[in-house]
């Protein structure tokens, strides 16, 4: 029998101001877009239930304020994320450099966590500054993978938030299996000592 | 409100004779959401009805807040079932399902004793109207009830479901109002029920039909072992082989040994040779068997439908010999095929001519007893889409002689005999076997032959022919093809009889299904994001202009309520602070409540006193602060306070103040914060602040003779005035009344970071207190400074008690006055004070007291002198 869901998510959204956080947000939970610009001061979440690979996962997706004046303080919802979206906008190359002070601000706030890279505003080529070329090196560099989206234009979006979902799963899963095989090991390890002692006895 | 009062309060609403048996609050879950309402179990005669009611009112407190939503007749079209989540161990809903004709309604309950007491009279209820089949007419009550003439005549007649007696008396639409959402009244139901109730109304979209040819075949053997047997002329006599098998036998066994130890060598015996004469052209997979005594249920599907043959399970009801043995009775095996529920059942009935009301008994009690204990809670019969009924029913004809019947079948004219057949009867009279079908009986009677002849039984008895053996079903989109029987095989007194089925079973189209599953799933998600509380906020940034200390200034916010839901919002702390706001600001309130559609005003106070003044001055603090806040359940909103203070003498430290010859405003800023933080001082800066003598010279010229001078209170504008005359310097004399600069003096001393005596000598100078002389060493190890303001105001103080025929001033007073104020206590969290004992506080208290006691009452010109 069906339940709720099988795995819960949180997932986080980080970035400069500006890049389309919260429009990402709003097109992968909601499918709609809004062209004008609301700054969002705080931070706020969406849910949304998806299919992997038969099993229902709910995702709980943070959208943060990108203001620095904030840093200090969204840090503190860092804590418990399973993965983390970190954003930027193709036709801002600030907002690129930034991506490495993100990258660090999650180093610095989680323990072990997925992530993804997303270059936003992808639609409109003759403004794009960021090039994928350079973008995907980086992303390699940072062993990252990269997606080029665009909120607006409903492109990339559902596949972003898929592939950090099937990270998400992947390394649940992953841990799991190791602590499996850590406490058979430690099974073996008790049981043929205990064999050890007989012979000697 | 006891269960019995509101059990008086249903029944106001019904006449005499009407009675409530039982009647119970229940959410019913309306598309996406719950609802509340109240189901009564009402009575009359030998009828039941279950009967929703709306209430304006919960609990409703007279007959009036009741309105009836809709009767449900308890009748055969009655279905009633509980479901409850099996994967939630303690079974936190219960899911009452109940159906009537068309009309399907789900109620969550929470288990307990009032659920299962109002399940159980349910059940109860249907098995009263199982044994009385109380004619339509009876029900006729229900009109009255519902207001509608419409007609309750539902007969066995599928056909007519067009005319529905269910009754919808208001909002056929049965749209919650939004308003009821949002008080709170009307919670999103439990998602996994609505997801379940959403994708049973979709049923249609995400499922085709696809036409499976059933055989389904009868057969009493008579106890006789299939030694060397063919039945290829009863099970594979078609051309097209069939999707599935259902054969029944009875009499398989008539030793004691197998109805004693209900086990028989005959069961593997007939399972290997029916195996063998199944179809050839298909390929057959064994689904199950179940046998009681000689009753005994073989299923066999083509190989490539087994896969979507699901939660198979079997059951047996023995009506023999005390009504539980089973030499009577019926087997039966329940599953789903994709996605529709089967059930064949195999009986044998109970036999002689007259017994005919003793027959209508077994196939009331196999109804009823009947469960399938695979289900949590166990499936009924009735809760099939499909039902196959075959078996040696064991109905006779009695009211023809025997002869004239054989005379009839023997010119193949059935119809007559037909007419005296007591199952035909037996049916229209409505007695047994209702809503099932049968196809057109084109077959000689299968009972009694000779065996290994098609000859009549000629026995002493010479029983009288009879169509014993029947196959029957129930449910939709049964197409029966063929109904005959087989005189080919002679080994029984019986023939064995068939049917071939074209039924239609409802596939489900895993692509329509997932692409419906997950319209369903985001619809719930949008659902559940509407319902997260949503707030707007006036500004997100608030911007007070210039602040002064000891001058308060406000502003607002308003926080409305957005949303669908109601809102607990909460200014919290954020990182590491240990309180939701800094100290300089007072939120009110921090805290509330806000309904749909309301708002709330919050005041955001600054007000720079004492303790706060000295990190402002010291650019330790900012006028600045994010707030952050939170919404139970949701988001957080990010509220920036700035302001800009103006600093002031107020709060700046003496250290700091004897290095400015100017008023503290005519310094930049950053000078100011430089001195504080002890750099750059001047070559020669003056003894004590000059704002400490210009404040104790004016109370010496104008306040040494004033009674209750400290005692009484100044005014905060003439405070206010003192400070910007310190601040800005004024060619003016000082502003305000002596008891203003007096409090504007000790305010000065209290704003500063640390008091006169630093914190690290207070311990020494509480142990010291009473020695005059061990005082005196601590005043001279003070900071020179310190030590100058320090013996300057104890002189002035004693200049004071030299003047208390004027004054009345004791030196007791004044000295604990400045006893708390020199060695004032260091700043301490609440959590902190609780510590210190109230005992303790008055003995510390007055030790600083006798600390500053000495210097008032002794001389203390040679602590001049000794300079």
């Amino acid at each position: 029998m069906a339940r709720e869901y099988d795995h819960l998510f949180k997932l986080l959204i980080i970035g400069d101001s500006g890049v389309g956080k919260s429009s990402l947000l709003l097109r992968f939970a909601d499918n709609t877009f809004s062209g004008s610009y609301i700054t969002t001061i705080g931070v706020d979440f969406k849910i949304r239930t998806v299919e992997v690979d038969g099993e229902r996962v709910k995702l709980q997706i943070w959208d943060t304020a990108g203001q620095e004046r904030f840093r200090t303080i969204t840090s503190t919802y860092y804590r418990g994320t399973h993965g983390v979206i970190v954003v930027y906008d193709v036709t801002s190359g600030d907002s690129f450099a930034n991506v490495k002070r993100w990258l660090h601000e999650i180093e610095h706030n989680c323990d072990v966590v997925n992530r993804v890279l997303v270059g936003n505003k992808n639609d409109a080529p003759h403004r794009k500054v960021v090039l994928t070329e350079d973008a995907q090196r980086f992303a390699t560099q940072m062993g990252i993978q990269l997606f080029e989206t665009s909120a607006k234009d409903n492109i990339n979006v559902e596949e972003m938030f898929m592939a950090i979902t099937r990270q998400v799963l992947r390394t649940k899963k992953e841990r799991k299996e190791r602590q499996a095989i850590q406490t058979k090991e430690t099974v073996n390890l008790s049981k043929s000592t205990k064999q050890h002692r007989r012979k000697c006895c | 409100m006891s269960s019995t009062e509101q059990l008086a309060i249903v029944q106001s609403k019904f006449t005499s004779g009407e009675t409530v048996v039982i009647a119970m609050e229940t959410p019913l879950i309306q598309g996406w959401l719950r609802a509340a309402r109240i189901l009564a179990l009402v009575n009359k005669g030998s009828t039941h009805a279950l009967v929703i009611l709306l209430t304006s009112r919960t609990p409703p407190r007279v007959f009036s807040d009741l309105t009836i939503e809709r009767v449900l007749p308890i009748d055969q079209d009655f279905k009633c079932d509980i479901n409850t989540d099996e994967t939630q161990p303690d079974g936190s809903d219960v899911f009452l399902n109940v159906s009537s004709r068309k009309l399907q309604l789900v109620f969550e309950m929470k288990p307990g004793v009032a659920t299962s007491a109002l399940v159980s009279e349910i059940f109860r209820a249907f098995d009263d109207y199982q044994k009385s089949k109380s004619p339509p007419t009876e029900y006729l009550w229900i009109q009255k009830l519902t207001g509608s003439s419409r007609n309750l005549e539902s007969s066995a007649n599928d056909a007519q479901d067009g005319s529905d007696p269910l009754v919808e008396l208001e909002s056929p639409d049965l749209v919650v109002p939004r308003q009821n959402i949002a008080k709170g009244k009307a919670p999103v139901a439990a998602r996994e029920s609505v997801v379940r109730y959403q994708m049973a109304c979709k049923e249609e979209d995400y499922t085709y039909t696809q036409v499976f040819r059933m055989f389904i075949g009868t057969w009493n053997v008579n106890g006789q072992p299939p030694n060397g047997i063919s039945l290829e002329q009863w099970l594979s006599c078609d051309q097209k082989p069939p999707d599935l098998y259902a054969i029944g036998f009875q009499e398989l066994d008539l030793s004691k040994e197998a109805f004693l130890f209900n086990d028989t060598p005959r069961e593997e015996e007939w399972c290997q040779v029916v195996t063998k004469y199944l179809h050839p052209l298909g390929n057959y997979r064994r689904i199950a068997v179940v046998r009681l005594v000689g009753m005994m249920l073989i299923v066999f599907a083509e190989e490539k439908h087994v896969p979507f043959i699901k939660s198979v399970s079997t059951d047996t009801v023995g009506t023999g010999i005390m009504g539980k043995m089973g030499n009577k009775g019926g087997v039966a095996l329940s599953c789903s095929i994709h996605n529709t529920s089967v059930c064949f059942v195999n009986a044998h009935l109970a036999a002689h001519c007259e017994e005919y009301e003793r027959r209508n008994q077994d196939y009331a009690d196999i109804c009823a007893r009947l469960s399938f204990a695979r289900y949590v809670p166990p499936k009924a019969l009735k809760d099939h889409d499909q039902i196959y009924w075959l078996g040696d029913l064991n109905y006779r004809i009695t009211e023809m002689e025997a002869s004239v019947a054989k005379h009839y079948i023997s010119i193949d004219n059935f119809e007559p005999v037909l007419a005296f057949d007591q199952l035909v009867q037996q049916r229209q009279l409505g007695k047994v076997l209702q809503g099932y079908h049968e196809a057109e009986i084109k077959f000689k009677p299968t009972y009694k032959y000779d065996p290994g002849t098609d000859n009549w039984d000629s026995s002493e008895k010479g029983r009288a022919p009879a169509w014993c053996d029947r196959i029957l079903w129930k449910g939709d989109a049964i197409l029966p093809i063929e109904y005959r029987s087989h005189s080919e095989l002679k080994i029984s007194d019986h023939k064995p009889v068939s049917t071939i089925f074209d039924s239609q079973i409802r596939v489900i189209d895993m692509v329509n299904y997932r692409k419906i599953l997950e319209e369903v799933m985001k619809k719930l998600d949008k659902l559940e994001n509407e319902f997260l509380p949503q707030v707007m906020v006036d500004t997100t940034e608030i911007i007070f202009d210039t602040l002064k200390f000891f001058e308060s200034s406000k502003k607002e916010l308003i926080i409305a309520n957005t949303g669908q839901v109601p809102v607990q919002f909460e200014f919290i702390k954020k990182l590491d602070d240990i309180n939701y706001c800094k100290e300089w600001l007072k939120i009110e309130p921090y805290t509330g409540f806000i309904k749909p559609g309301e708002k709330c005003d919050i005041q955001l106070e600054v007000h720079v006193d004492k303790k706060s003044a000295c990190k402002l001055n010291s650019g330790e603090d900012k006028l600045y602060d994010i707030l952050v806040l939170h919404l139970e359940g949701g988001k957080d909103i990010f509220i920036t306070v700035t302001g800009t203070y103006q600093r002031s003498c107020f709060g700046s430290s003496m250290e700091a103040l004897v290095h400015i010859d100017v008023p503290v405003r005519e310094i930049p800023v950053g000078r100011l914060i430089e001195l504080e933080n002890h750099k750059n001082l001047t070559a020669e800066p003056y003894p004590i602040p000059k704002e400490i003598w210009l404040l104790v010279d004016n109370l010496y010229r104008h306040g040494i003779k004033t009674k209750q001078l400290f005692e009484s209170r100044g005014y905060h504008s003439e405070i206010i005035a003192i400070r910007d005359w310190l601040d800005e310097g004024s060619q003016e004399s000082m502003p305000g009344s002596v008891h203003s600069v007096a409090e504007a003096f000790l305010l000065l001393l209290e704003s500063t970071a640390e008091p006169l005596v630093p914190y690290n000598l207070h311990n020494v100078c509480l142990t010291a207190a009473t020695n005059y002389s061990q005082c005196k060493q601590i005043v001279m190890q003070l900071p020179e400074i310190r030590r100058t303001v320090f013996i300057y105001i104890c002189c002035f103080l004693q200049e004071i008690l030299n003047h208390t025929q004027d004054n009345f001033q004791d030196a007791k007073t004044l000295a604990s006055l400045f006893g708390s104020i020199f060695l004032r206590d260091p700043p301490r969290s609440r959590d902190d004070r609780s510590q210190r004992s109230r005992a303790s506080q008055v003995t510390f208290d007055r030790r600083k007291a006798a600390f500053v006691y000495h210097f008032m009452v002794n001389d203390q010109s040679d602590f001049i002198l000794g300079r």
